[in-house]
């Protein structure tokens, strides 16, 4: 019996893939335009794409270097050479490295903190870790006035936060907060580039991932799904232009989205809670004629207390034909960015540029791109659990509801939130899918 | 704190048995956030508060047990 898939990200085309590699007929639904979902590229110079979504990846990531030498895509290390710049409350200073000018001994004890919690959780299960119920009700702020008392320690947290799992520290429980900087890889790993988990960018832009993919498939585009009905025979799927029966489903979009979904018969867990936030980011990429701030030195890398770019990063083409800055605006942050109108947003970019970089010139071009407000994202990098989530959604969010698979980054317990565990939620419905298959 | 409970800190910190009183913390496997945690565990046990600077220029246990000894 054929397959559908609901969502042509990086989780759906590798479901999608896979079941076609073993002969299985398989349609994908896509409900925007495009494919590729949270990765999304712009060309902001003839040939020059920037990553308006997700960028980068280390050795870890094993299935989506192989889903890369598979589709002949190749990697470009993240450039991290020379000094760095920091704005933490009072002037903008330059240092060697990326070592913020914060007390090391604060920032040590919020790392063995945070090391501590992560070491408690149970990744594969994150509801049943020793303490669940206490861990999943406290927010990370609660966690974060409870234990760090050094004023360094409870400046940078919010901005290591928002730079790994792009999270206010009020919208997440410790649990999630502990389970996904784990699942990443641990700290160490999720905050390194050389090393860790931004190691890699791919050459060219992410997006090509889920292009190449969709290009050997059946993908309708513009078919926002609205309801999937099930009974004896198999499943109805009801999309923009009509209906598609199927034997099976695969649902990969991320966890709000599955929820607005009218599932018959109807789910015995919800997929998403009011509690559950969307992940807040807003990437901003100012664009120069080449990486100038190379020639005076500088690496690019900036850590920012005084908004509205929180940290910035050498994003530039390996061969230097132009200059790529990449700003993070994350948290509660780039909630009150993305309210401001363009004028005021741009305005504001270009004022700490010059603070920043005063010895370069304006950016010739300001590219800002709002994942909270995409509808069909709901939020980047990931969904949010917030206080009960995951005693609540964790039991359901794997299981499949019938002739109804899950996949999408939300749905791995291994790197979860990244185009990795995007990848793996997708190998993991196919395998299921094929292996109930083969009994029948 | 002398080079030895120093090394057994750098092997905590680093989860990495092979290191000895001459063993550099960065060639070892660590970078500026395992630091910020043997530069941590250093103020837990005696005290004495080390910037991140001063551990680039003392990187293996012998030399960091110096320079605490001259800080203490
Ligand atoms: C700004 C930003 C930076 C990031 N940085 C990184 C990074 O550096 N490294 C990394 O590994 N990850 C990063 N991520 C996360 C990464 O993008 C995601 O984990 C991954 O792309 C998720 O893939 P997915 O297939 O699970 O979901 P999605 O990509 O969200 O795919 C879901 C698809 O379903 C579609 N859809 C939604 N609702 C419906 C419906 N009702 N019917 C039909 N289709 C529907 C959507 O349009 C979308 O195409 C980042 C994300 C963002 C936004």
């Amino acid at each position: 019996m054929s397959v559908v898939v609901v969502g042509a990200g990086l989780a759906g085309l590798t479901a999608a893939r896979d079941l076609l590699a073993r002969d299985i007929e398989v349609t994908v639904l896509e409900a925007r335009d495009r494919v590729g979902g949270r990765t999304y590229g712009l060309e902001v110079a003839p040939g020059v794409w920037a990553d308006a979504g997700a960028a980068y990846l280390g050795h870890r990531h094993t299935e989506l270097t192989a889903l890369l030498a598979e589709l002949d895509l190749k990697t470009t290390p993240t450039a991290m050479a020379g000094d760095s710049r920091f704005e933490l409350g009072g002037d903008v200073g330059t240092r060697a490295g990326r070592f913020p000018p914060l007390s090391a001994v604060a920032l040590g004890e919020l790392f063995d903190a945070l090391t501590d919690l992560c070491a408690k959780v149970r990744v594969d299960a994150p509801w049943l870790t020793p303490d669940a119920a206490d861990l999943d009700r406290r927010t990370a702020a609660g966690w974060a006035a409870e234990h760090l008392r050094h004023p360094d320690a409870r400046r940078f947290f919010p901005l290591f936060l928002g730079e790994m799992m792009a999270a206010d520290p009020a919208a997440v429980s410790v649990l999630h907060m502990a389970f996904y900087l784990r699942s990443g890889g641990g700290l160490r790993y999720l905050n390194a580039f050389a090393g860790g988990a931004q190691e890699d960018r791919i050459d060219g832009g992410a997006h090509q991932v889920c292009e190449r993919l969709a290009a050997r498939l059946d993908v309708r585009l513009g078919e926002p799904v609205r309801a999937i009905h099930q009974d004896g025979d198999g499943v109805i799927v009801v999309s923009a232009s009509g209906q598609v029966r199927a034997g099976t489903v695969v649902v990969a979009v991320p966890p709000a989205l599955a929820g607005a979904i009218d599932f018959r018969p109807g789910l015995p867990t919800p997929r998403a809670r009011t509690a559950t936030a969307p992940g807040c980011a807003v990437k901003v990429h100012l664009i120069y004629p080449r990486p100038l701030w190379r020639e005076y030195g500088l690496s690019g890398w900036t850590v920012n207390a005084t908004g509205p770019l929180l940290s910035t990063v050498d994003d530039s083409p390996p061969d230097g034909g132009a200059g790529v800055l990449t700003g993070f605006v994350t948290g509660s942050e780039a909630h009150r960015f993305a309210a401001l109108p363009a004028a005021e947003r741009r305005e504001r970019v270009l004022a700490q540029a010059a603070r920043l970089f005063p010895e370069l010139p304006a950016p010739a071009q300001v590219h800002v791109t709002d994942w909270i407000g995409e509808e069909y994202s709901r939020g980047c990098y990931a969904a949010l659990f917030g206080p009960g989530d995951w005693g609540l959604l964790g039991p359901g969010l794997i299981a499949p509801h019938g002739r109804v698979h899950w996949a999408g980054t939300e749905t791995s317990t291994e790197f979860f939130g990244l185009m990795e565990g995007a990848i793996r939620s997708g190998h993991r419905a196919a395998t299921a899918i094929a292996e109930t298959q083969e009994e029948q | 704190m002398n080079a030895d409970a120093l090394a057994d800190l750098f092997r905590r910190v680093l989860e990495n048995p092979d290191v000895s009183a001459d063993s550099d913390f960065f060639v070892s496997g660590g970078d500026s956030l395992l630091a910020t945690r043997v530069l941590s565990g250093i103020a837990r046990d005696c005290g004495v508060e080390l910037g991140f600077d001063d551990f680039l220029s003392a990187p293996t246990p012998g030399a960091l047990a110096e320079k605490i000894a001259s800080r203490a």
